[in-house]
């Protein structure tokens, strides 16, 4: 062979590969920094001072949470606005929301919420998705489900339903019950409150936004 | 030319991301590029084997 | 699956994780039809098996029998590759009995015990809850335990033997699988940050280091069955792991479009995963090039027999390449892009991309490997085709490619009338799933499985069998 080319020569494309692999790796750490500083949870004197963070404090449940459309960012995102009552209350500490939040987030872990649902998109997809489930019209005060479970307050109703998830079915495919606590289910709301303040990007788009059924399948 | 900055936060990967594909192309690029060096000495290596 | 023909002890071992592979490999199939009964009949063992324990033992049957195939394809290929036993395989012994008794005992927890209280005492005893990393924290553990053992194997044995391409590739990405394993055990009340870490573990895994590991099977296969030039194969390798991992590291950025990670995620991922079914393109044309090159050189020879020493396996990789490219690049790209992505997110539209991916890029080239130690156990020159294993072949592929089909018709009813139109509430969720096209996508689905476990039967008979028949040369 009187030329090798360079293109078909073993060394050159293990030293890209090392290259590739490595500088994307390194680019991918970095990333990762830069991205952790980002969706560190705030904390409440970031919500009192009005901060915005990607995922607030567990402080948020003592506010109303709204889905909006904001026109600079070209998608909704959630609104956290005036002081609002969970079971009863306003005025959870940093501590007393936190220990809520710990024991919905492990609840949701040991229940296996995720294969069933999805969380944030993520996990089966043979129940609906939880992301935005706490602004899900249906448990506000004119919706079906906090009807149906015969509850005055959307967190009520939800850790109701929790509780005894066969007791109201919404479909032929029901949710089993879980064996979950009122503690437990109380948790859960938290943590579906919680994760409803989480800036998602917009996703799920229109959240909300439309009502009643579609005339005829 | 330069979009409003939509990002929560500032950040380096975000100043970058000025506009479709600005920042993708400049991380690629960062990729590609040195594959060009990497190249040129495996061939000077392949004609001083000759 | 004692043999005489095996003279290397690290080919038996290799023999004990294909067996228990393909075991785990039944018990997917076997979980996997009953979620999907459930679909069509909701109450089907209703607070018995409920479709979440159904789901997890379908899913983490899927990564275990996978992990133990890999594994096994390791310590089969090793002797090979290196020409000397494989270092400490007397540990390798006892780990794979501490790595298969662990799997029982987890599996027999998930579908008795299924779910726990919500304190610490369920993440290090019951469930974690994590799709596909559900495992408990103390089997987390052993997994890492076990694994590393495997790695200091193979490190010792690629460093005393001859290193070849393929081991110097194999050892660099099992180091990158293990290690990834750590980021997906901790816990943390953040959701977000739990979800960008789990990501590390299930993205890092099926779109970097398992897709570079079947590169490296690949081009092993390569070199075995139809006697393609080492050089030619591993240059393949090499470019194949530069764009797999320069794609699939940044392409993770799919993942961070929605979980509440910074919007510059949108770009990376985009552009990056977009880039990700390329190699898959090179390592599709490489097989078939390959295969072509050395039948038509042996022609040239004037020898008219087919090159390939093992029809079945070779059927199978050619299986990977097709449905690696389909799945995993196709599919995935289908919904990769963040403007479509918004509407697909957690659609059905992911789960037919999930098998189509799962079963192309990974089932098929493991179940080749499994052929391969057939041939080698048995003593085979040349294994042939029999009718079961052509039957499988057709079965299970068309089962799989059945689901697929189903489950991307039940996507697109899932994010038309779900998400864009129904904005993806309770109510919307339901409507789109009351709709005839999703109701009867399922049913074709469960057929389509149906078909794909009958297939598997097929299989099990042919590996059982096959060892013996006379049709082979000897």
């Amino acid at each position: 062979m009187a030329n090798k080319s360079v293109w078909s020569d073993n060394r050159f494309w293990q030293r890209s590969a090392a290259w590739v692999t490595g500088f994307a790796a390194i680019l991918l750490i970095w990333l990762t920094f830069d991205t952790s500083g980002q969706i560190s949870m705030g904390s409440d004197a970031d919500l009192k001072n009005g901060v915005t963070k990607r995922v607030p404090g567990p402080t948020v449940i003592n506010y109303k949470i709204t889905y909006e459309m904001d026109t600079k960012r070209g998608h909704e995102v959630p609104v956290i606005g005036a002081k609002e009552k969970f079971f009863g209350r306003d005025d959870y500490s940093e501590k007393e929301a936190g220990d809520l939040l710990h024991l919905g987030k492990l609840g949701s872990q040991a229940k296996n919420c995720m294969d069933c649902h999805t969380l944030l998109g993520n996990g089966a997809y043979y129940a609906p998705d939880l992301t935005k489930a706490w602004l899900d019209p249906a448990w506000e005060s004119t919706g079906s489900m906090q009807a149906m479970t015969g509850k005055n307050t959307k967190e009520e109703a939800m850790a109701e339903f929790l509780q005894f998830p066969s007791k109201y079915p919404t479909h032929a495919r029901m949710m089993p019950n879980l064996g979950i606590t009122a503690a437990e289910a109380k948790g859960l709301v938290a943590f579906l409150k919680h994760m409803s303040s989480i800036d998602t990007n917009g996703f799920p788009r229109n959240f909300g936004k439309i009502q009643g059924a579609l005339n005829g399948k | 030319m330069f979009e409003p900055f939509t990002d929560i936060v500032p950040s380096f990967f975000g100043w970058l991301n000025q506009g479709p594909l600005t920042l993708t192309i400049f991380l690629h690029s960062f990729i590609v590029l040195p594959m060009f060096w990497i190249y040129k000495q495996e061939k000077a290596r392949l004609e001083n084997e000759k | 699956m004692a043999s005489n023909h095996l003279k290397w002890e690290s080919k038996q071992l290799a023999t004990w994780y294909f067996t228990f592979a393909a075991i785990i490999f039944g018990a997917q199939l076997l979980f996997g039809l009953v979620a999907a009964i459930q679909y069509v009949m909701p109450g089907f063992l209703f607070e018995i098996v409920d479709f979440s324990i159904a789901r997890i033992l379908h899913i983490n049957a899927l990564v275990v029998w996978m992990v133990f195939a890999m594994i096994g394809s390791v310590y089969w290929l090793l002797p090979d590759e290196t020409g000397i036993e494989t270092v400490g395989i007397k540990i390798g012994k006892l780990l794979f009995w501490v790595f298969a008794a662990a799997i029982v005992v987890v599996v027999l927890v998930y579908l008795l015990v299924q779910v726990g209280p919500a304190d610490e005492t369920t993440i290090w005893f019951i469930t974690e809850g994590r799709e596909y990393i559900e495992a408990p924290r103390w089997a987390d553990i052993g997994i890492v335990v076990v694994v590393l053992g495997f790695i200091g194997n193979l490190y010792a044995t690629g460093m005393k033997g001859k290193p070849t391409g393929i081991v110097t590739v194999l050892m660099a990405d099992m180091l990158a699988f293990a290690g990834i394993y750590l980021a997906g055990m901790f816990f943390t009340d953040n959701i977000t940050v739990d979800q960008f870490w789990w990501w590390w573990v299930i993205h890092l895994w099926v779109e970097a280091t398992w897709e570079v590991f079947v590169g490296a099977i690949a081009a092993y296969g390569l070199i075995k069955m139809i006697g393609a030039h080492r050089q030619v194969v591993e240059m393949w390798l090499w470019i194949e792991v530069a764009m797999l991992f320069g794609s699939g590291i940044l392409g993770m950025g799919h993942h961070y479009f929605w979980i509440g990670t910074p919007e510059y995620w949108w770009e990376i991922g985009a552009l990056f995963s977009a880039l990700e079914p390329l190699p898959l393109v090179a390592m599709f044309i490489h097989v078939l090039y390959d295969w072509g090159k050395q039948q038509g050189a042996a022609q040239q020879r004037g020898e008219e027999a087919s090159v390939i020493t093992n029809k079945p396996a070779f059927t199978w990789f050619v299986l990977q390449a097709f449905g690696n490219f389909l799945g995993a690049g196709v599919w995935g790209f289908f919904h990769t892009l963040p403007q479509v992505n918004l509407y697909t997110h957690g659609t059905q539209f992911t789960s037919a991309h999930g098998h189509l991916a799962f079963f192309g890029a990974y089932a098929t080239i493991l179940i080749g490997m499994m052929y391969v130690a057939i041939q080698g156990s048995n003593g085979i020159k040349v294994l042939k085709h029999t009718k079961s294993s052509i039957a499988a072949a057709w079965m299970i592929t068309g089962g799989v490619m059945g689901m697929t089909v189903s489950l991307t018709i039940a996507g697109y009813v899932d994010v038309i009338v779900t998400r864009a139109q129904m904005g993806a509430t309770w109510a919307g969720y339901f409507d789109g799933h009351s709709g005839m096209w999703m109701t009867q996508a399922m049913d074709w689905r469960l057929i389509m499985g149906t078909v794909t476990f009958l297939g598997f039967l097929f299989l099990i008979k042919d590996f059982l069998s096959t060892g013996k028949n006379a049709v082979h040369t000897r």
